[in-house]
């Protein structure tokens, strides 16, 4: 026992100390912030502020009507021009304006103005000319309500009176559908990548051993089940230490961000954002299942993902081969997600997050809409213990492919040989 | 006393009896070797020793108890042929992680691997990683690690290849230095010539079977043919004995096969009544190469796979 956590230390301590995990665990939320933040502010100062010229042939399109628009929307400015079309196309850049709309003299407010055409000698995208669109859009609905005598109290009435549909959870208020989706996808995505991508550092670690012969030298010294259970736990520790930093930092900028006060910005949004979704989804709940789901998970995939270390040589092509099928349980569980979120009680999400292959992801995407309304505490309870029960199966299994396949060198085995080592006396 | 015995040890595999029963004794202290061709069976029944593999029948006795491949690790150094190292881990990291694997505490295999370091001039290695050592360095360094934590076994599976002469007469002298301190060292290989220098004693195996078992010196009489070697002053014509049976004739020296029921003495009365001043006369041995090949010949030189029902 003392040798298994000699092994786990060393498992441990290399990959910690390694440089790609300090700069994965601290600079890739650092990274992935300043990308959400940096594209937010990017593209909010690279929007791009058009000057547009209105030649108004139907006379529905008044100075002040214009002035009223611009006051409220300055990102792009509306002018009123009173010169023809066939003078004003050759002119309109030299008088400072990006482009120019011609309102068609037969123009009749009930029949409406179906498109307009944005003349101008460049191709803006969508970005640039939708803003113009809807300022367009808003004049226009204000000539039609000055047309239909709609003053501006009815028109509050108009506005207010839209229908939205929200799910209220009458048994647990806090659920609240929509963050539920957010973090269950977030919890399923996550989950999605610590399985794969740490089970793929076990699979190359016990290949490594084995290709080095290192293996022989530790074998001599330990049992091929201590070093096998030793690379595995090292590295679940590695994805839970990776995991830990993340919810503290999260939980660190989240502070901070609420005391440094709402001054504003994407900051104060982010923090608002965050506050909603801590208030209306139990999150200890969610963090608790998140920890024993990823760490379970990876013990189930890991001790597999060892064995076919274990049972393949130099060659990479062979562990593609090999951990195809793995994978695609792991895939097989993310195109499960999205039912299971869009429909958390279906027949079909509850039984694939009772299924241990398919659990971790799916139930983690399921977690965050209610323990226990949504989720009841049976059906976790019961995936907890067959991801249980199919992790020490999947390591018991994987150990007697293992302890053969880590010595024997020469042909990759098939599956069908590997069952043999598995399932003989 | 033997150190260890092995009593009717069999590992069958799929398509191989790799070791069908074999049995062996080695006293303490000894240098023994255990030799055979390639595919012998010599690492699996290595692998046995070791712990790596469990038999499939036999006992292994170890200092005369069962031997408990968890609790007897620390009893045992094992160098195999295919050397393994973390390439990518430090070299004095790592020498402290195996000897913690064996059961050395922190601090006992720190102050020995200093001691060792030193003694084979390895000081400035300790913050190397090993890919940074050329193919000799790193043997070097596994053969510390193997015997850092003083086991009483030690097993070494081709210790020599591609080593220097200079570093293998290092490694040669350490070997030497350990067997006097007690220590017992398996010594597999099939180069005869260092085994002929270093071992006393030796077994043979072939095809998961024991053919030979027993000391160098001994082994060569039971396989010597007669053979003398005579050098003389001048070489008589018409050479014709009934003691014995020309085989060779080089200007000066003959080599004669003595006929049974003659002994030397009726050889050398020969000579010397034909008037030849004798020189040199010696009795002539096979050297293992000669007796290796002997036993191993005729057996098809790879092994063949079978189906083992069993």
């Amino acid at each position: 026992m003392n040798k298994t956590i000699l092994i786990i230390k060393r498992e441990f301590l290399t990959r910690v100390r390694k440089r790609t995990f300090i700069i994965g665990t601290i600079l890739f939320p650092l990274l992935y912030l300043a990308l959400i933040f940096g594209t937010g502010y990017i593209a909010d100062k690279s929007r791009e502020s058009l000057s547009v010229a209105v030649i108004d042939k139907s006379g529905y399109f008044t100075e002040a009507l214009l002035e009223k628009t611009n006051q409220g929307d300055t990102l792009n400015k509306l002018t009123l021009v009173k010169l023809p079309e066939v003078i004003f196309k050759d002119i309109y850049d030299s008088l400072g304006y990006n482009g120019y709309v011609v309102i068609p003299g037969n123009t009749n407010w009930k029949e409406g103005l179906d498109s307009l055409a944005f003349n101008t000698n460049k191709t803006y995208g969508i970005g640039a000319t939708s803003p113009i669109e809807r300022k367009l859009n808003r004049l226009w609905d204000e000539i039609k309500n000055d047309s239909l005598g709609i003053d501006s109290s009815k028109k509050q009435i108009l506005a207010t009176s839209d229908i939205s549909l929200k799910v209220l959870n009458i048994k647990n208020r806090a659920a609240d559908s929509q963050s539920a989706t957010v973090i269950g996808y977030v919890c399923g995505f996550l989950m999605y990548l610590i399985l794969l991508l740490y089970g793929s550092q076990v699979m190359m670690g016990v290949t490594e051993e084995k290709t080095s012969r290192i293996a022989e030298v530790v074998v001599s010294s330990v049992k091929p089940f201590q070093l096998m259970l030793g690379k595995i736990i090292g590295i679940g520790m590695v994805a839970l230490t990776q995991f830990l930093i993340w919810i503290a930092c999260i939980f660190l900028i989240y502070n901070v961000g609420k005391f440094s006060g709402n001054n504003g910005g994407a900051m104060a949004d982010a923090v608002g954002s965050v506050q909603k979704v801590f208030t209306s989804v139990n999150i200890l709940v969610v963090v608790s299942c998140f920890i024993f789901y990823m760490l379970a998970g990876f013990f189930f995939y890991s001790s597999l993902y060892a064995a076919i270390g274990s049972a393949i040589n130099e060659d990479m092509r062979e562990a593609q081969s090999l951990s195809f099928p793995i994978t695609m349980l792991v895939i097989f569980s993310i195109a499960l997600m999205t039912p299971a979120i869009s429909n958390p009680s279906s027949p079909i999400a509850v039984w694939t997050s009772i299924i241990p292959f398919s659990s971790p992801i799916v139930m983690m995407a399921r977690i965050p809409f209610g323990v226990p309304n949504t989720v009841p505490l049976w059906q976790l309870g019961l995936s907890m213990a067959f991801l249980v029960a199919g992790f020490m199966f999947t390591t018991w299994f994987a150990a007697r492919i293992y302890r053969t396949g880590i010595l024997m060198y020469g042909k990759k085995p098939s599956w069908k040989e590997m069952m043999k080592w598995a399932f003989r006396k | 006393m033997n150190i260890l015995e092995v009593q009717n040890l069999k590992k069958y595999f799929a398509t191989q009896k790799a070791v069908d029963d074999i049995s062996l004794q080695i006293k303490q202290g000894s240098i023994f070797g255990l030799l055979g061709p390639n595919g012998a069976g010599k690492t699996t029944l290595i692998r046995m020793i070791t712990g790596i593999f469990y038999p499939d029948s036999g006992n292994i006795l170890l200092k005369g108890k069962p031997f408990d491949p968890e609790n007897d690790a620390r009893y045992i150094g094992y160098m195999p042929e295919e050397r393994g190292l973390y390439k990518k881990m430090k070299i004095g990291e790592q020498a402290l992680y195996l000897a913690q694997l064996k059961g050395l505490s922190r601090h006992d295999a720190m102050h020995k691997i200093k001691e060792w370091f030193k003694r084979l001039e390895m000081d400035s290695w300790w913050n190397k990683k090993v890919e940074d050592l050329s193919k000799g360095m790193g043997q070097k360094l596994q053969f510390v690690i193997t015997v850092l934590h003083e086991p009483d076994l030690i097993i070494l599976d081709e210790p020599f290849s591609g080593l220097d002469p200079v570093n293998a007469n290092l490694i040669k002298d350490e070997i030497y230095r350990l067997a006097q301190k007690g220590t017992t060292i398996i010594f597999s290989t099939h180069r005869m010539e260092q085994v002929e220098e270093i071992c006393k004693h030796i077994i043979l195996v072939n095809k998961g079977k024991k053919i030979l078992d027993g000391t160098v010196e001994d082994i060569k009489h039971d396989f010597k043919e007669n053979l003398f070697g005579i050098q003389l002053e001048t070489i008589p014509e018409n050479i014709d004995g009934s003691s014995f049976e020309l085989i060779h004739t080089s200007n000066k020296e003959l080599i004669v096969r003595i006929r049974d029921g003659y002994k030397p003495n009726d050889v050398l009365s020969y000579f010397i009544s034909r008037g030849s001043g004798v020189v040199s006369f010696k009795e002539l041995l096979p050297s293992l190469n000669d007796i290796f090949i002997k036993l191993v010949e005729g057996t098809p030189s790879a092994r063949q796979f079978e189906k083992i029902t069993a």
